[in-house]
C-alpha cells in the first residue's frame, strides 16, 4: 500500500498522467482507503502550490502538477462514493467557466488549488451557462461559486449570471467569486461579486477568506 | 497621390538565415496541410471544400494542400491603396513604407495616480481630435482611443467609436467586431466614402470561430482590405519556443489569407502579429519583452519574403501601467525593432498597460517616438552637397566652424528630428523651468492641440447617414435583447 500511495504522489510531482492514472486504478484495484489516496493527491498538489507560492516552480510546474491529478482524481472520487465515504472538506465549491468561453487553464489550476486547500470542488468545466450554474448551486447546495471569464467578450456574462442568481431572489445564498484575465477588481466590485482573484493562488486566500476561515 | 507614411531607406532587418525562412515556411505548409484549422463557419468549410482542401465537417477542420496554399499567396497584391475621408491621409501600403498606428485601451488612466476609469464621451472625441492632429500618427486602430465609454452599452462600443473616429478624424480607419458590428461599422465608412480595414482574429492555437470569419466575408464584400490577425500566447496558447509559435501563426493567418483569396481573387489582405509570452508566474500573456520583438521581427522577414503586406500590434502591447522609463523602453525597443524588421504598419502611439489602457498625453509622447524612428528609417543621403567635401576644405580646423554657414541652414531641418515634447533643456534651464518632463510637455500640447486643432468635418448629410446607422444598430441589438 505504501508503495502505490508513493508512486501516485511522484506521478502528481513528476507531472506524469499516464502514471497519476495507472496508479490511482491500482490504489482502487487493492483497496486502499480512497480518502487517504485522495489525501496524498491534495497533499502533493499543496507541495507544488507551496513552490510557486516561493517562486521556485512555475506556471508549467503547476499546470503540469494539476493534469496529472486530474487523471487519477476521478478515479479516486469515484470510489469514494462508491464506498460511501464522507470527504472532510473545508467547503462545497462550484466553478466553470462562463458561456462562450472555452478557457480553462486558469479555472482548472484553481480547482487544483482549492482542492489542495481543502475543499470539495464541482467542476462544471467550460462555456456553462447562468442556467447550469443555477441548476448546480440548486442541487449541491455549496458555500461558494468561482466563474472565470478570459475574454473581454465573454466578461459581461459573469455579471449575467449575477443577476439571474438575484432574479430568482437566490443570490444570497452562495457566495461568489470571479477572475479571469478580462477581469478586475473594479468590474468584479461592478458586477456585484462578493470577490476578485487575480491568480490561482490568491483565489484559495479569497475563498477561505469568504466562507470566513481567516 | 503621394505616398505618405515613412520611407526605409536601407534593407530590413533578417534575423534568419533564407535556410532558416525556407524551414518556418515548410513547417507552416505542414501545419496547414497536416493538422490544419478549425474553421466554426459553414460557408467558410463550403468554400474551402470546393477548393481542394481537405475538410472535415463533425470537427470542422479543414486542412489545406501546400499548392492551394501557395497558389493563394501569389494571389495576394503586395501593395494596394487604402482611401482616407481626406486624400492626403490615403494609405499606399506595402514596399518600404511604414505608417504608424494610435493603440487603443480598455479605460483611460489618471495621470497623477495612473489608476484606471471609463472615459467620458467628452474625453473619448477629444482624444481622436488629438490623435488625428499628430503627424506621425498615420492611420486609427480598431477600438482607438478606447472601448467605448461611460453609459454606453458594451455591444454599442464598436459603432459609436468607429463613428467618433469618423467624425473626428480624416485618417485610414480600422473597425473591430463584436456581435455583427461590422454590418454597422462597413455602412458608415462607406456612407463617408472611405475605405476602412476589417479584422478578421484567429482564436489560438489554430482556431476561427463563426464571428472572425462572419467579418472576413463582410469586409470582401465591401472590397475592404482584410486584416487577418493572431495574438497567440507562447506557451499558452502557441508552443512555448519562438519557432514553434511562428508556425502556429503563420498557419493561423495563412488559413484566413487562403480563404479570403478563395473567395475574391486578388482580395486586399494583410497579416498582423500580436504574439507575445505567457507570464509563467501569473498566467497572463507577458507585455512588452524582447521575445515578443523576436517574434515580431521573423513575422516581418516571412510574410515580406512572401509579398505580403505586414501589421505589428505586439510593439503597443507594453507592461508597464505608468508612463515611466519601462514603458520606454519597452516601446522603444519593440517600435525600432518592427521598423527595421520592414513592417509596413506598426501600432505604436497611446497605449500603456496591455490593451487595458491607453491616454492620449501618451500618444503625444510617442508620436516624437514614431518621428525618431520614421527619420532614422529616412537613413542618411550621401551625395556631393551632403559630403561637403569642398566645405570641409574651406571651414578647416579649429577656428572654423559650421554655425554660419549656409549649408547648415540649408540642411540641419532636414538632417535633426525635432521632439515635440521632450526634455532638451540644460539643467539650469530645467530646474528654472520648473523641471518639466515630457508627460508635463504632454499635457500642455494635448491642450493646445484641443483649442486650435480643428478635424475635418462630416457634411450633414453624411452625420445624418451615421447617426441613422448608429440607430439602426441600436435597435438591431435591442432586438437581440444585446442592450
Amino acid at each position: 500500500m505504501k508503495e502505490i500511495l508513493e508512486n501516485l504522489r511522484r506521478a502528481i510531482l513528476q507531472y506524469d498522467k499516464v502514471a497519476a492514472e495507472s496508479w490511482g486504478k491500482k490504489a482502487v484495484a487493492e483497496g486502499i482507503d480512497p480518502l487517504q489516496a485522495l489525501d496524498v493527491l491534495t497533499s502533493a498538489i499543496r507541495e507544488v502550490g507551496d513552490g510557486f507560492g516561493r517562486g521556485e516552480l512555475w506556471l508549467p510546474d503547476l499546470v503540469g502538477a494539476t493534469t496529472a491529478m486530474n487523471c487519477a482524481l476521478p478515479i479516486i472520487e469515484e470510489d469514494i462514493k462508491h464506498k460511501g465515504k464522507i470527504q472532510k472538506s473545508a467547503g462545497r465549491v462550484v466553478i466553470g467557466t462562463v458561456l462562450g468561453d472555452i478557457h480553462d487553464i486558469g479555472k482548472s489550476m484553481v480547482s487544483a488549488l482549492l482542492r489542495a486547500g481543502g475543499f470539495e470542488v464541482i467542476d462544471l468545466g467550460v462555456n456553462v451557462s447562468a442556467e447550469r450554474f443555477i441548476e448546480a448551486v440548486n442541487q449541491t447546495n455549496p458555500v461558494l461559486l468561482a466563474m472565470s471569464a478570459l475574454l473581454t467578450t465573454t466578461a459581461p456574462e459573469l455579471a449575467k449570471v449575477i443577476n439571474t442568481f438575484k432574479r430568482k431572489g437566490i443570490r444570497n445564498e452562495v457566495k461568489i467569486m470571479v477572475g479571469g484575465g478580462a477581469i478586475t477588481e473594479k468590474f468584479a466590485k461592478d458586477i456585484g461579486a462578493d470577490g476578485y482573484a487575480p491568480t490561482a493562488p490568491t483565489a484559495v486566500k479569497l475563498a477561505r477568506r469568504l466562507i470566513g476561515l481567516i | 497621390m503621394t505616398i505618405s507614411g515613412f520611407a526605409r531607406n536601407f534593407s530590413p532587418l533578417r534575423i534568419l538565415t533564407e535556410g532558416q525562412i525556407e524551414d518556418i515556411h515548410k513547417g507552416t505548409l505542414a501545419v496547414l496541410e497536416k493538422t490544419g484549422l478549425r474553421i466554426e463557419h459553414e460557408r467558410a468549410l463550403k468554400d474551402f471544400d470546393k477548393n481542394y482542401c481537405q475538410v472535415n465537417y463533425d470537427d470542422k477542420r479543414v486542412r489545406i494542400p501546400s499548392g492551394v496554399v501557395e497558389e493563394c499567396i501569389r494571389r495576394c497584391p503586395s501593395s494596394f491603396r487604402i482611401k482616407a475621408r481626406n486624400s492626403k491621409n490615403d494609405m499606399l501600403v506595402g514596399g518600404n513604407t511604414l505608417y504608424v498606428s494610435s493603440f487603443p485601451g480598455m479605460e483611460t488612466v489618471d495621470l497623477d495616480s495612473w489608476e484606471n476609469r471609463k472615459p467620458t464621451r467628452e474625453e473619448f472625441y477629444d482624444a481622436v481630435t488629438v490623435y488625428d492632429a499628430l503627424e506621425n500618427i498615420h492611420f486609427m486602430g480598431n477600438y482607438v482611443p478606447w472601448f467605448g465609454f461611460e453609459g454606453l452599452p458594451p455591444v454599442m462600443c464598436i459603432p459609436e467609436g468607429f463613428a467618433a473616429q469618423t467624425r473626428r478624424s480624416s485618417k485610414v480607419l480600422k473597425m473591430g467586431y463584436l456581435k455583427n458590428s461590422e454590418i454597422f461599422t462597413i455602412a458608415i465608412a462607406q456612407a463617408v466614402g472611405v475605405e476602412a480595414m476589417v479584422s478578421c482574429m484567429a482564436s489560438p492555437p489554430l482556431t476561427y470561430y463563426t464571428e472572425a470569419i462572419d467579418a472576413l466575408y463582410r469586409g470582401i464584400e465591401a472590397d475592404f482590405p482584410v486584416i487577418m490577425l493572431s495574438g497567440g500566447v507562447m506557451g499558452g496558447t502557441f508552443p512555448a519556443t519562438i519557432a514553434g509559435g511562428t508556425l502556429v501563426n503563420n498557419a493561423e493567418q495563412i488559413g484566413a489569407l487562403v480563404l479570403a483569396q478563395l473567395v475574391k481573387p486578388g482580395a486586399k489582405v494583410m497579416v498582423e502579429n500580436i504574439a507575445y509570452v505567457q507570464n509563467m508566474r501569473s498566467g497572463s500573456p507577458s507585455f512588452g519583452g524582447i521575445e515578443s520583438s523576436l517574434h515580431n521581427a521573423i513575422f516581418c522577414q516571412y510574410f515580406r519574403k512572401l509579398g505580403v503586406p505586414v501589421q505589428i500590434a505586439g510593439s503597443g502591447f507594453l507592461s508597464s501601467k505608468i508612463s515611466d522609463s519601462q514603458l520606454g523602453y519597452e516601446k522603444g525597443v519593440a517600435g525600432i525593432i518592427t521598423a527595421f524588421s520592414g513592417a509596413h504598419i506598426m501600432y505604436l502611439c497611446g497605449g500603456l498597460f496591455g490593451e487595458l489602457t491607453a491616454h492620449p498625453c501618451q500618444a503625444i509622447i510617442d508620436n516624437d517616438l514614431a518621428g525618431m524612428i520614421g527619420r532614422f528609417l529616412r537613413g542618411v543621403e550621401v551625395n556631393n552637397e551632403t559630403l561637403a567635401i569642398d566645405l570641409i576644405d574651406e571651414v578647416g580646423p579649429i577656428p572654423g566652424f559650421y554655425l554660419d554657414k549656409e549649408h547648415t541652414r540649408k540642411f540641419w531641418k532636414n538632417e535633426q528630428f525635432q521632439p515635440k515634447v521632450a526634455d532638451r533643456l540644460s539643467i539650469t534651464e530645467w530646474i528654472a523651468s520648473g523641471k518639466k518632463s515630457t508627460l508635463d510637455y504632454a499635457r500642455e500640447k494635448m491642450k493646445e492641440i484641443l483649442e486650435t486643432h480643428r478635424p475635418e468635418e462630416l457634411t450633414p448629410g453624411q452625420e445624418a447617414e451615421v447617426e441613422r446607422i448608429l440607430e439602426e444598430a441600436r435597435r438591431y441589438y435591442k432586438k437581440q435583447d444585446l442592450m
